[in-house]
């Protein structure tokens, strides 16, 4: 299990990044979802034992993270945010490289493991070539390929989904979800696809601190019928904006389609009710300073989340 | 190209440039150097403020244009190379790069607008750099230091500027811009200018060996890029005097010109190839190969089948060992340097730089030393540590910050690898750099060796010296920017840091401040010998190399502590810099910091108590302060004879010694105390049991055969006889005690003048290192704080008896030497020996002076002996018979024909002994000369006809005549007979045996080095030398020896050679000691000419005259009864002379082995010159001349002897460029 308890993380100027975020999961995939500057990658980086916090407690299975990151690194994979490799490798050797500092090992030796690995990730055909002239994509997929590597019981993944296509999305989702089978994932996106797609459970942040924490459901079910969608002219969007909250605005086939959020139910005449999504859930939490949309505070057990 | 574009692109840089802090130190800097040098302290070397002189200044031309060319180099070099070399690098790591060439912005307006920013940066820093300089020169400082401040010209700041500062500005700005956007490596970009400033500090500017060819040195002042080689070689080294640097402008000569515009193109290419460069990769355009096929199409992405499911592939996973880790490291290390560029120009560049400057090292008079295994060991150390320290540093940084630098630092840092395994392997990996650097240096230095086919080449000592010594600085280097790095995480901080500290033992080094406990680089700490190998400083070398060790443990582990992989958060961070924290963490380390404080404590407590530490300081400073007011110009009694028992046991340093000196007042006055000196650490005899209450632990002494306890005025013994010591009256003192030889450990390493060890023994009279001498020392105990003026000596000074320079005052006396020593040793002292046996392994011989002598030596040693044909004898390390058949025929030669010459030779033996190389000299006493290996058996034959083992002992020889026979005097121009006859006499003696050809060879070089090296506004007449001002060493040695030589020619061989006989014959024995007044008058009644004599004596004795000849307008026609030459032809420089001129065809002195060689012919014509004067000149000849030598015998000394001659062809050939 992982827990972390009341974390607050304050850089110099000062900028209160964290403020005691407390958080536990359970083995699965656990998503963490907030916008950009929310403090997802600072909480990534402080569990994956690379960010000291100011204060606070972070342990998985037990094992303070804090206080001994070494040992933490023993059972982590790690996909950050933003990373790159050594140019002048080709993708296998750096694979193998990472392979061996991470102490892997198979049989067949840790070459053949690479090539696996490369496999699992389809980039077979590009691992003899350096990784200086890999696409983003490429390089997100050999970032990926590290990070499924040993048997991490913790595997953190940062944005993992920027730069794939969908195809590469999809082939990733099943891995994680391969991974989530016996260990604890934690997964770190804006994107609430993402989310929906994968997590039984999640957590929003905003500001350094947890807004909610649920399922995705849940958050859904919370929002029946409060969501209404409607057609109008462009110059009629600004009032609207001003009366009610506009959870998305977009032109389809040269129409403009608004979505709103109304608890009341008092959504203009021309709207109707539609099925509220995750991203509905998502997005009525953003724009509601936290307190239009109360997320029920669910313990959720192991069992619960494997049910 | 869009000139809107290019320009909007170079004002952006420009701005940015001007934000940098990069900028702002290095106005810092500028600001701070203009003040430091305006106060005159770099000046260039004319002038004397010693004598209250025109002094250079600092405003000339001359001046600016030197420091142009020093500073450029030295200051603005590396920001030149950074902000110039990081220009399209900060680009890409800023990724601006897509977005700006996603604009209809062109590469080559792209990269020319960068550059071109740059280039307006730098040359404005020029400009502020001489604005500065001006200000500070004129406005701060020049009314308080008027002598050596000019008139304001704004030429003397401009032309200097642009010709020495602006090529060099273009050409590093181009060749950085270039270097940093076609290989995109930092590294790269900041070892450029290092290496630059190497190449040139270390051998550009300051190679110049004599022997060098003209062309050749030429060359090198034409590839320097800061132009110094040019100005010193062209217009400094020979000293022109202050009024000439004042107020000339620098003639700047054409092919200097062209060189400067060389660079500025030098500096435009690179730019352009970088355009092409650019705009070639930019979108990924590959180079059309007509004909060619298209590949074959790579492999593009295709989904697997069936990819094994994760589980499948039975991963498991363990933290990795330390050792695994470490190796895992090292590889990919290994691999990332292997793809470096840099490595491949650094690493030759590192090894050319060591090879070349220890390839050429020179002994004494200018000779190249001939190269040993332990000679270039030792000679490339401080090479080494230098230069592979530096690539260390930078390396080193990059390598700590390579997971930073390539975005992996996250993912990396976050595997279960331990630190230590990163920081070792990273260490091992940049080591295998170091390793690689001296493998290659050595291979190098042992391919030489075995291609001279001298010495064997040996790679022990390279790998005792190189290996085995240097690794432990390599390791605290590394670990130390190591530490630094973790410590600060920047780049740029950790350089700074690091280079502060690098300079900071430069610093100390060249100011003698580096002792054992700071000399982490074993800078001239070692002096190599083949004799015993670091003899005198193994113990603290051995205490040092440990402390260092443990010192890079110590840093090793800090930063194991301190590198961050882990972020560390402010708040946290301060809490453990509390006092109790930092306390607990101190106590971690106690361990390792508390071993180095006890072995920093153990070697500054043995250097202080050692002969050149505090303890010893302090004495001799006792001994000047309590005596030099009572004794310095006391009457002292005569030495008459020494007798003395010496026991040598040279593997603990150590001697005992008991003798007597007799004494004899030979003053008009009683004396009524008789003053000795003693030696500092001298001490009760060991032989004899330890004191007894009341009994002192110092040396005995008897006075008239009893025992005696004399006062000890802080080392100057004083005897107070019951009665003054009549005139003429004797008296036997006599002296017991043991010491070492030196006492106690070195200060930082490096050699002394007198030793006992067990490579050889040299311990002589001059000082009291053995036994004691007469009267107070002036020079013990005096050193910058009590330093006084050079005595002022009136017209009449010599008239009367004047003591001698060496030895005590008086008459030669007989002395006997009995010495003991392990019976291995062969044991030389002055005289005869009259016994040699050895009883329980130990060898007594007994040395008496057949002939008295004026000083005396003991030297022992583990000798082969060669013995010649006139009773010499030359004694020398089995390993070095490189050069014992030319020794012993100039040992032979110089015996036969200085005796025959001069005056008889009146000992019955001459021998040469060689002694370790902790002491460069040689000393020629009384039958016992005395050669450092380093003269004579390590001097290189270059089968040259003036070869050096030849001439350093036909010099050396020449001094049993010239020090010994005739020990000159005490006073101005005493020295000169000493010094400037025996260079004299190997003039003659290299004529004698070996012919004209080098006879003249020897005479240009010595030439040649009075020329690089007087100093002209300071320089003295001879009669007036007294060694104390700069410049005086190259007039007692070359100008004297050149002037005794002109005097020989101007009387006559035969009349001079039988006036300085007669003068040796007349003071051979005298109490009197002769300067050169004495000798001039006479040598008088044996001029024939005696207006003539002293016209010669008052030009060249008494005044300063060099005379330099200009040959211009020379031309050569064919006439009707063969050619004539005609040329204008002026003394530029001083004084009258008569000089011969000849037109010349082929090889005077032709190659042996050459294969018909044209006939040589010439026709001479002679031609009378003063000071500024110019003839015409006409020579008939009835050949085809090829060139005009003037004094093609050298027979007149001159400067620039290379300039007086003209090559008739080149015009035809077309080589007159060089």
């Amino acid at each position: 299990m992982l827990q972390v308890i009341d974390l607050v993380k304050v850089y110099p100027g000062p900028v209160a990044a964290l403020q005691g975020v407390s958080l536990e999961v359970y083995e699965g995939l656990f998503g963490l979802l907030g916008p950009n500057g929310a403090g997802k990658t600072t909480l990534m980086k402080i569990v994956a034992g690379l960010l000291e916090p100011t204060s606070g407690r972070v342990e998985v299975d037990g094992i303070d993270v804090i206080a001994k990151p070494q040992e933490a690194w023993k059972r982590l994979g790690y996909l950050p945010q933003d990373f790159g490799f050594y140019p002048h490798l080709t993708g296998r050797a750096m694979l193998k490289h990472l392979l061996s500092l991470k102490g892997v090992r198979a049989k067949g030796g840790l070459g053949r493991l690479a090539d696996r690995l490369l496999e699992r990730v389809n980039m077979t055909f590009a691992a003899k070539r350096k990784v200086k002239e890999y696409s983003g994509g490429m390089r997100q997929r050999l970032g990926i390929a590290q990070a499924l590597a040993g048997d991490p019981r913790l595997v953190i993944v940062d944005e993992p989904t920027a730069g794939l296509d969908p195809e590469e999305r999809l082939r990733f989702y099943h891995l994680l979800a391969e991974l989530a089978e016996e260990r604890i994932v934690l997964l770190s996106t804006h994107i609430v696809e993402d989310v929906a797609v994968l997590c039984p459970r999640f957590a929003v942040i905003r500001d350094g601190a947890l807004v909610a924490r649920t399922t995705p459901t849940d958050a859904r079910a919370d929002l029946a019928g409060k969501v209404f969608e409607g057609r109008l002219k462009r110059e009629e969007l600004e009032p609207l904006e001003r009366r009610a909250t506009v959870l998305k605005a977009m032109m389809l086939e040269g129409v403009l389609r608004v979505r709103i959020y109304d608890p009341e139910g008092n959504a203009p005449a021309e709207f109707e009710a539609v099925e509220p999504t995750l991203e509905d859930a998502y997005l009525a939490l953003m724009r509601s300073n936290g307190d239009a949309f109360e997320a029920p505070e669910v313990d959720a057990t192991a069992q619960e989340v494997q049910a | 190209m869009s000139p809107r574009r290019l320009l909007a692109t170079a004002r952006l840089d420009l701005l940015h440039n001007l934000r940098r802090p990069l900028f702002w130190i290095w106005l810092l800097i500028l600001v701070l150097t203009s003040w430091g040098l305006s106060t005159g302290d770099m000046r260039i070397q004319s002038g004397d403020s010693d004598v209250g002189g025109l002094k250079t200044h600092i405003t000339s031309e001359f001046a600016l244009a030197l420091i142009f060319a020093a500073l450029v180099p030295l200051f603005h070099a590396f920001f030149i190379a950074v902000a110039a070399g990081m220009s399209v690098l900060r680009d890409e790591e800023l990724a601006v790069g897509e977005v700006l060439h996603a604009t209809p912005l062109k590469p080559s307006e792209y990269v020319w607008g960068k550059f071109l920013a740059a280039l307006i940066s730098f040359v404005a820093m020029l400009a502020v750099h001489g604005a500065l300089a001006a200000f500070f020169n004129h406005l701060v400082t020049g009314a308080s230091q008027a002598d050596y401040v000019g008139p304001f010209l704004l030429a003397n700041y401009l032309r200097p500027a642009l010709v020495f500062g602006l090529p060099l500005v273009v050409f590093l700005a181009g060749t950085s811009f270039y270097v940093g956007s076609r290989f995109r490596r930092p590294i790269l970009v900041f070892f450029l200018p290092v290496a630059m400033l190497f190449l040139c500090a270390f051998f550009l500017w300051s190679w110049s060996p004599s022997w060098l060819p003209h062309a050749y040195n030429r060359l090198l002042m034409l590839v320097d890029p800061g132009g110094f080689r040019w100005l010193m070689e062209t217009w400094l080294d020979t000293d022109r005097g202050a009024a000439f640097y004042n107020t000339q402008a620098i003639p700047y000569d054409t092919p200097f010109l062209v060189s400067r515009a060389l660079f500025v193109l030098l500096g435009i290419v690179p730019v352009w190839l970088a355009a092409r460069h650019f705009a070639k990769n930019l979108r990924g355009v590959q180079r059309r190969v007509s004909g060619a096929t298209l590949p074959e199409p790579t492999p593009t992405e295709t989904a697997p089948v069936t990819p094994a499911a994760l589980g499948a592939l039975g991963m498991r996973s363990k933290r990795p060992g330390f050792l695994r880790g470490l190796l895992a490291i090292t590889r990919v290390e290994f691999r990332e340097l292997l793809a470096s560029p840099g490595l491949y120009l650094f690493v030759p560049l590192i090894v050319l730089e060591t090879v070349v400057n220890t390839l050429f090292m020179n002994g004494p008079f200018e000779t190249p030393v001939l190269l040993t295994s332990g000679v270039l060991a030792v000679g490339g150390v401080g090479w080494l540590a230098a230069l592979v320290c530096l690539l260390l540093l930078f390396y080193t940084v990059e390598s700590l910050r390579r997971e930073e630098g390539t975005a992996l630092a996250q993912i990396h840092h976050a595997t279960p690898v331990r630190t230590s395994s990163i920081l070792f392997g990273k260490a091992l990996a940049n080591s295998l750099v170091g390793v690689v650097v001296i493998g290659l240096t050595m291979l190098t230095d042992l391919i030489i060796l075995v291609a001279r086919g001298e010495a064997p080449a040996d790679p022990i000592p390279f790998l005792l010296v190189w290996c085995v010594l240097l690794l432990p600085t390599f390791l605290a280097w590394s670990s130390f920017v190591a530490l630094l790095y973790s410590l600060v995480r920047n780049r740029y901080t950790t350089y700074a840091l690091a280079l502060g500290a690098f300079m900071w033992t430069s610093y100390q080094d060249e100011t003698g401040g580096l002792s054992w406990v700071w000399n982490w680089p074993l800078w001239n700490a070692l002096q190599w010998s083949d004799m015993g190998v670091f003899e005198l400083i193994r113990g603290e070398l051995l205490l040092n190399r440990i402390m260092v060790v443990v010192v890079a443990v110590l840093f090793t582990v800090a930063t194991v502590q301190f590198f961050g992989r882990r972020q560390r958060d402010a708040t946290n961070t301060l809490l453990r810099l509390r006092p109790k924290p930092v306390a607990r963490r101190a106590l971690l380390l106690a361990p390792l910091w508390v071993p180095v404080l006890v072995l920093g404590g153990i070697l500054d407590a043995r250097i202080d108590s050692g002969f050149q530490g505090e303890e010893l300081e302090k004495a001799t400073h006792d001994y000047w302060r309590k005596n030099v007011a009572t004794w310095l110009d006391a009457p002292e009694p005569d030495l008459v004879g020494a007798d003395f028992e010496l026991e040598l046991f040279p593997e603990r340093r150590a001697f005992e010694v008991r003798g007597t000196f007799r004494l004899r007042n030979e003053t008009d006055e009683a004396l009524a105390v008789l003053p000795l000196t003693r030696g500092f650490g001298w001490r009760r005899p060991d032989s004899l049991p330890p004191p007894e209450e009341g009994e002192g632990d110092g040396p005995l002494w008897t006075f008239a055969g009893q025992e005696h306890e004399p006062e000890d005025a802080a080392g100057l013994i004083l005897f107070r006889p019951e009665e003054p010591l009549a005139t003429g009256e004797e008296v036997e003192i006599g002296f017991h005690h043991s010491g070492e030889v030196p006492f106690g450990a070195t200060r930082g390493g490096g050699g002394a003048g007198q030793f006992i060890v067990p490579g050889g023994v040299v311990l002589h009279s001059f000082s009291p290192s053995f036994v004691p001498v007469i009267g107070f020392q002036e020079g013990i105990g005096v050193d910058e704080d009590n330093a006084w003026d050079p005595k002022q000596y009136d017209e009449s000074f010599f008239e009367g008896d004047t003591p001698s320079l060496f030895g005590t005052a008086g008459r030669p006396y007989p002395v006997r030497s009995k010495v003991t020593a392990p019976a291995e040793y062969t044991i030389n002292c002055v005289g005869t020996l009259t016994s040699d046996e050895v009883v329980d392994g130990r060898r007594t011989v007994v040395w008496e002076t057949d002939e008295p002598v004026r000083f005396f030596n003991v030297v022992a040693g583990r000798w082969a002996v060669a013995r010649g044909e006139q009773g010499t004898a030359l004694y020398y390390h089995p390993e070095h018979d490189y050069n014992v058949p030319a020794m012993v025929e100039a040992l032979d030669a110089a015996r036969e024909h200085y005796s025959r010459w001069f005056h008889p030779y009146p000992w019955n033996e001459l021998k040469i002994s060689q002694f370790p190389g902790l002491g460069a000299y040689a000393q020629g006493f009384p039958t016992n000369i005395t050669f450092s290996e380093a003269i004579g058996f390590l001097t290189e034959d270059e089968e040259d006809v003036a070869d050096a083992p030849f001439l350093v002992t036909a010099h050396e020889s020449a001094h049993q005549w010239w020090g010994n026979m005739l020990c000159p005097g005490r006073g101005p121009g005493g020295n000169l007979l000493s010094e400037g006859m025996a260079h004299f006499s190997t003039l003659l003696l290299f004529e004698e045996v070996r012919g004209l050809e080098a006879r003249i060879e020897f005479a240009r070089r010595i030439e040649d080095q009075y020329g690089d090296q007087r100093v002209a506004d300071s320089e003295r007449a001879l009669v007036w030398i007294t060694g104390d001002r700069p410049g005086d060493t190259t007039v007692t040695y070359d100008k004297a020896g050149w002037v005794f030589w002109m005097l020989s020619n101007q009387i006559g061989r035969e009349r001079c050679l039988e006036g300085m006989s007669s003068f040796m014959t007349h003071y051979l024995h005298d109490r009197d000691h002769p300067v050169l007044q004495d000798f001039l008058a006479h040598m008088r009644p044996f001029a024939p000419d005696e207006e003539a004599y002293d016209a010669f004596v008052e030009q060249w004795f008494h005044e300063v005259v060099l005379p330099e000849f200009r040959l211009e307008e020379v031309q050569r026609v064919e006439s009707a009864g063969g050619w004539e030459v005609t040329l204008n032809l002026t003394n530029a420089g001083t004084g009258d002379v008569t000089v011969e001129v000849a037109a010349v065809r082929g090889e005077r002195f032709p190659d042996e082995d050459a294969e018909d060689p044209e006939p040589y012919h010439e026709a001479r014509t002679s031609v009378s010159l003063g000071a500024e004067e110019t003839q015409e000149i006409r020579i008939e000849c009835d050949f085809e001349p090829q060139r005009v030598v003037v004094d093609p015998d050298a027979l007149v000394l001159m400067l620039r002897r290379q300039k007086a001659e003209h090559d008739l062809e080149a015009k035809k050939t077309g080589v007159s460029f060089l």
